[in-house]
């Protein structure tokens, strides 16, 4: 395995843009340039097959662009992580772009999009500077602006401007905390900074320690934990069902890597507590705010703010367990969240309504497809052998006498109640006339395809889990947990006993006026830069303790 | 002094951003705050030089990293801020004003 093949993990999403591109110029040969972009998309299962034994005997693959080499050159790293963030893109964007195939709706500049994005999140994964990460990052928020407002209805464009000003404020601080590092360090390449902050790490120096903060608080936009989750909730429901699938699979997810790597290189590990607090803070917020969603979409996208958290408190228990299990909850939690918002679109689709309650059960027009529904809700529940089973299992270990712990013990019956509520838009109803347009075969491949990806990460969690533990700390030993004991699997009955009594508590009339009343508060884009402000500020104290 | 100045340039695009309840302002607020970043690296760089990074030896010259950097700054400013314009002319299109209370109150009424 040559180190050239790296580049092409950029290189091959953007020949797919350009592919998609050329349907855009010849009007007439638009539907051929989306299905040949989608097709040239699997260049990227190419070099990452053939990159596996490598990367698995521990080796790190560099590229240097140009043959430049640091500090002025740019370089391009796959190791164990890249290598599993560059996966878990390939195999949601392939997926959901078979998905908006199959819808036909979608033309060539929602592919070309599609594939730019790609490519940006690639670069996130890839790069070995901070610069570079920058630029990525935005090439990721221009695709997205575009994607989010892409059906042009009222309440998709503003909530791509909303997104708009918020990240842009997030990523002029990202700036100025590279500026920052340039300024005191000389460098921008991620070792050298991490080699020259050294063992006491970013806190030793009060300018570092600004510029880390400005770094995680401009991802922190992006990665959408409490209280920088505002723009989140309209974005992903507005935006048309295979972007929503798109933003809360990977987009979200390859932010959130990003910031666990900079973390951990630059000696952040004093922020931890404040992390463990926030991640454990936004879970159970986000999935109360969750229970009190009527539209299906907005749900969905506050029940994922809900998993970051859950997923960021996970890996600031600083547990040997921890990485493991954030990065296994975040690639389950990208298999089963892109399946639901892709069933749950559908579903949007079949009846032309948003709101849950006036959705008609749709079980028994669309049997397949429900089931695959009830696979990601079941997942997301925690029901063993499903994938989100797997990783909360593994997440409980890494968070064992921790203090947050409970809240996120609370969350996880709460979630439970929120899909039960979810789940009557595919309940067996009646057949109806206006169901009669099935979904196409493309679109019900994909979504059985990350079906039985949940199924699968769940059967296999434990060699999963000991296959990421090799990829991304091959130092640290580690025992593969078995995770289908009868005493772990009975932690899942009280979940689901409180779980759907919590549902039944919010059936009630009284919960339901009040769940009305929570839900019209909407932040607007003023009250968004202050809790952003406010959150910044919290970083910077953090340093003071 | 130009650390105040160009601090206070940055602050003061923030405020824009913030306060303003013209799209269009909020759009150019953004656009003087990341102007002001890109004058932190290029001020950084620049002290102590004498000369541009294309004439005289690595002694007199500025640090040409920083100004390569924000070449490619500049123009990720650009694609935002042309993105944001068109973004703003599509939302007149839908709700006939620029001002970001109206929108926010109709917006999430109207979802189809």
């Amino acid at each position: 395995m040559s180190e050239g093949l790296v580049p092409w993990l950029i290189i091959v999403p953007l020949i797919c843009g350009g592919a998609a591109q050329c349907g855009k110029v010849w009007k007439r040969f638009d539907r051929h340039a989306c299905v040949l972009s989608t097709a040239l998309l699997t260049g990227i299962a190419a070099v990452l097959l053939p990159a596996r034994a490598a990367i698995f005997s521990g080796a790190v693959l560099r590229y240097h662009l140009g043959s430049w080499t640091e500090p002025v050159g740019i370089t391009l790293i796959l190791d164990g992580a890249a290598w599993v963030s560059a996966a878990l893109i390939f195999i949601i964007t392939f997926l959901v772009a078979v998905f908006a195939l199959g819808e036909r709706r979608y033309g060539a500049a929602f592919f070309f999009f599609l594939m730019i994005m790609t490519a940006g999140m690639m670069g996130v994964s890839l790069t070995g500077d901070l610069f570079t990460m920058f630029v990525c990052f935005e090439i990721v928020a221009i695709a997205a602006y575009a994607l989010i407002a892409f059906d042009g209805t009222a309440a998709g464009l503003a909530a791509s401007f909303k997104y708009l000003i918020l990240s842009s404020v997030g990523i002029f601080f990202f700036l100025f905390g590279i500026f920052l590092l340039y300024r005191d360090i000389g460098s921008l390449s991620i070792a050298a900074v991490s080699a020259a902050l050294g063992s006491p790490g970013a806190a030793a120096v009060p300018s570092t320690h600004l510029a880390l903060v400005s770094l995680c608080a401009g991802i922190g936009v992006r990665t959408a934990f409490i209280p920088f989750h505002t723009w989140l909730p309209e974005a992903h429901a507005y935006a048309p069902h295979p972007v929503s699938a798109l933003l809360s699979g990977v987009v979200i997810k390859i932010s959130l890597f990003a910031m666990l790597r900079l973390l951990l290189q630059f000696g952040g590990q004093y922020l931890f507590g404040l992390l463990l607090w926030i991640g454990a803070l936004t879970a159970l917020s986000a999935v109360i705010s969750a229970l009190a969603q009527s539209d299906a979409k907005r749900l969905l996208a506050f029940s994922s703010i809900s998993q970051m958290g859950y997923i960021l408190a996970a890996f600031a228990a600083g547990e040997s367990v921890s990485l493991v299990a954030a990065f296994s909850h975040a690639i389950n939690h990208a298999l089963f969240k892109s399946l639901l918002f892709l069933t749950v679109g559908i579903a949007v689709q079949a009846t032309g309504e948003r709101n849950l309650y006036r959705m008609r059960p749709l079980g028994r027009d669309y049997p397949i497809i429900s089931a695959a529904f009830f696979i990601g809700a079941l997942s997301i529940c925690g029901m063993p052998p499903l994938n989100g089973y797997a990783s909360k299992a593994l997440i409980g270990t890494a968070m064992k006498g921790s203090p947050a712990y409970p809240l996120l013990w609370i969350t996880s019956f709460a979630t439970v109640a929120s899909f039960i509520k979810l789940s009557r838009i595919y309940l067996p109803g009646a057949i109806s006339a206006r169901a009669r347009t099935k979904p196409g075969v493309l679109t019900t491949v994909s979504v059985i395809a990350l079906s039985a990806l949940c199924l699968c990460a769940g059967i296999f969690g434990g060699p999963i889990a000991g296959m990421l533990q090799r990829l991304l700390q091959p130092a640290v030993p580690f025992a593969v947990p078995a995770l289908f004991r009868v005493s772990a699997l009975l932690m899942f009955t009280p979940i689901a006993v409180l779980g759907t009594a919590g549902y039944f508590l919010i059936a009630t009339p009284a919960a339901r006026s009040l769940a009305a009343r929570y839900e019209s508060f909407m932040p607007n884009v003023r009250t968004v830069l202050v809790l952003f402000f406010a959150g910044l500020a919290c970083f910077v104290a953090a340093g003071r303790w | 002094m130009a650390w105040y100045l160009i601090g206070a340039l940055f602050l003061t695009g923030l405020w824009g951003v913030a306060a303003k309840h013209n799209i269009v302002k909020k759009a150019m607020a953004l656009s003087i705050a990341n102007n002001a970043l890109i004058l932190f690296f290029i001020y950084n760089g620049s002290r102590g030089a004498q000369t541009a990074p294309i004439e005289g030896s690595a002694k007199v010259m500025a640090d040409p990293l920083p100004q390569a950097l924000m070449l490619t700054a500049i123009v990720v400013g650009i694609c935002i801020l042309a993105l944001a314009l068109a973004l703003i002319y599509r939302l007149y299109l839908r709700f006939g004003t620029l001002d970001i209370r109206t929108i926010e109150r109709k917006a999430w009424k109207t979802h189809e």
